[in-house]
């Protein structure tokens, strides 16, 4: 068959398909409201996309014109965007994501996890535990200034200002906790694509750091307010850190020891995990840094008030990653979202 | 036809068994959509914070968390909500798709941002720069990951009314890509200048027998008589 033939036989169809492309394919909640008053029903769009997929191969294989087969190419380019798009997301899905699918995602990625907690929380007491013997080896660790300006936001004899901080209001510090520690959670799963070395290098950095500061102001009896500061926070942003940590070791284990699959396929699994991990991490840190900034800061509650929610925080987290899930029916079922 | 043409098609087949011609986009257009972008991110930046100045301690903290969402969730909300596109990509007019040309799911779209933190590396998009140099659908790493790939949109092309009505048999019978240069001859090329025109059809001499303007008239009817006009 000639080109025009094939065209003048099929044009119509085509302008219908658009005609229905153009009114009804935008928005499927949209298009329920309104009457389909086109050529086209709703419901024969499929086989209208295939057939015009198959006129598309036609044209091709007869060295029809590059304008036609453009044309095709775009109609179907366009039906198949339609066909195969991924379903909308669902604002239900987002409590049974936080209380299921996270934590049965944590606890089946236990091995990273477990491997991504040593990386950070060995280091953290080593130096914490070397510091109350060995002081002045902070030197080696941070510089006078930065000793300072810590030593500064912890003083017990200065009630001028909230806990660990210089100054600041609340809010001001809201918004520095999420910029920052949010950035630094997401950074340390993306840093695992170096082959994991960026995500151990965040965690033992992190280990190192925290065990510097608590250990020093431990030691020099600062403690008091220090751990005041830290405890109502700590339960959400430490174990929100060592989460990310997990799954950028996931990443950077799938990319060296792809197993049975292609390497492409493993990292693109260890890419989808992380990302879900990645959602509920952000939003830990985000509960955590509500928590530092409004709770922690508080510097009038006694110690006691402070380290009973702190454990009933450390109760709520791990209770909630160990049995979150569990007994549900469908595990992962609705992975697409 | 000798050896294979060059090109930035992507070739993905669709469950119907078509193949889908993607144009992947290299790594100048992605570039200049991301400056765009910035450009963008950097006005919103500076709007909010005259806006928020007049709220003391409160309005530098929201500041600070519009920023987090500027530079974490701009991306990925656009190129979710606005089928692959940020306003840079689409000034470019280039967007996001899963590798198998299907519309990117939110999974993907977030990893693909998550991982720019790794493309930035060592400074500038180095390693995304590298990555897609070295790919031939000029993926960076963060695509890799995410299995998606940034691709030009389909430009429609006019199509020109033939402009004789004459038609003639080719001499020789022709294979189907050569009756498809033939055909996009004659749709195409009334839209270029005369020159152009004779040009072109000079480098079909072997079919047509002559040269100069018969040339073109002749390659005119060909196409008419490919395309079944009468």
């Amino acid at each position: 068959m000639r080109q025009e033939q094939f065209v003048a036989r099929y044009q119509a169809e085509w302008q219908a398909f658009e005609h229905w492309l153009a009114t009804r394919g935008a928005d499927a909640n949209q298009a329920r409201g309104k009457r389909n008053v086109g050529e086209a029903g709703d419901e024969e769009i499929p086989a209208r996309y295939r057939r015009l997929c198959q006129q598309l191969a036609l044209a091709r294989r007869r060295g029809y014109s590059p304008q036609l087969t453009d044309r095709l190419q775009q109609l179907m380019q366009r039906g198949h965007n339609l066909l195969y798009r991924t379903p909308p997301p669902r604002w239900r899905r987002v409590p049974e994501f936080l209380l299921a699918d996270f934590p049965r995602l944590v606890r089946q990625q236990a091995g990273c996890m477990w491997a991504s907690a040593a990386l950070f929380v060995i280091p953290l007491v080593a130096i914490f535990t070397l510091l109350q013997f060995r002081p002045e080896l902070i030197h080696g660790l941070m510089e006078l200034p930065e000793i300072a300006a810590v030593e500064r936001m912890y003083d017990p004899s200065d009630t001028r200002h909230a806990l660990g901080r210089d100054s600041g209001s609340n809010w001001h510090m809201f918004g520095v906790y999420i910029m920052n520690n949010i950035s630094i959670g997401l950074r340390t799963f993306a840093s695992g694509l170096l082959a994991g070395v960026g995500t151990i290098f965040v965690l033992i950095f992190n280990g190192v750091t925290i065990g510097a500061v608590a250990g020093h102001l431990h030691g020099i009896g600062y403690g008091d307010p220090f751990w005041r500061f830290v405890a109502g926070h700590a339960a959400f942003e430490l174990t929100a850190i060592v989460i990310a940590g997990g799954a950028g070791l996931r990443l950077g284990f799938n990319l060296i020891a792809p197993g049975q699959r292609r390497r492409g396929d493993a990292l693109a699994e260890g890419g989808r995990i992380g990302a879900k991990l990645c959602l509920g991490v952000a939003f830990m840190l985000f509960v955590a840094a509500f928590i530092e900034a409004f709770w922690s800061s508080i510097g009038s509650v006694p110690a006691w008030g402070k380290f009973t929610v702190s454990g009933v925080l450390w109760l709520l987290v791990i209770l909630w990653l160990w049995r979150g899930g569990r007994g549900a029916t469908h595990p992962g079922a609705g992975d697409a979202a | 036809m000798s050896a294979p043409i060059l090109d930035t098609y992507c070739e993905v087949v669709t469950p119907e068994g078509v193949a889908l011609h993607l144009r992947a986009a290299g790594p100048l257009p992605r570039a200049l959509a991301w400056m765009i972008d910035l450009c963008i991110r950097i006005g919103v930046m500076i709007v909010m914070s005259l806006l928020l100045m007049a709220f003391g301690e409160m309005g530098q903290g929201i500041y600070l968390v519009v920023m987090f969402l500027v530079f974490w969730a701009y991306p990925i909300l656009f190129e979710v909500f606005w089928s692959g596109r940020t306003p840079g990509k689409r000034a470019l007019g280039v967007r996001v798709v899963a590798d198998d040309g299907a519309p990117a799911g939110w999974m993907a779209v977030i990893v693909r941002n998550l991982l720019r933190t790794v493309d930035m590396l060592p400074f500038g998009y180095a390693l995304g720069l590298l990555s897609s140099l070295a790919d031939a659908n000029g993926r960076r790493l963060g695509d890799h990951v995410a299995r998606t790939l940034v691709v030009h949109e389909p430009a429609y092309r006019e199509h020109a009314v033939p402009p004789l009505r004459t038609v003639v048999a080719p001499t020789i019978p022709l294979q189907p890509a050569e009756q498809e240069a033939v055909v996009a001859y004659g749709e195409r090329a009334p839209l270029l200048s005369p020159a152009r025109q004779v040009e072109l059809a000079d480098l079909a001499a072997p079919l047509t027998g002559t040269h100069g303007q018969t040339g073109v008239l002749r390659l005119y009817g060909m196409a008419n008589w490919l395309l079944g006009r009468q």
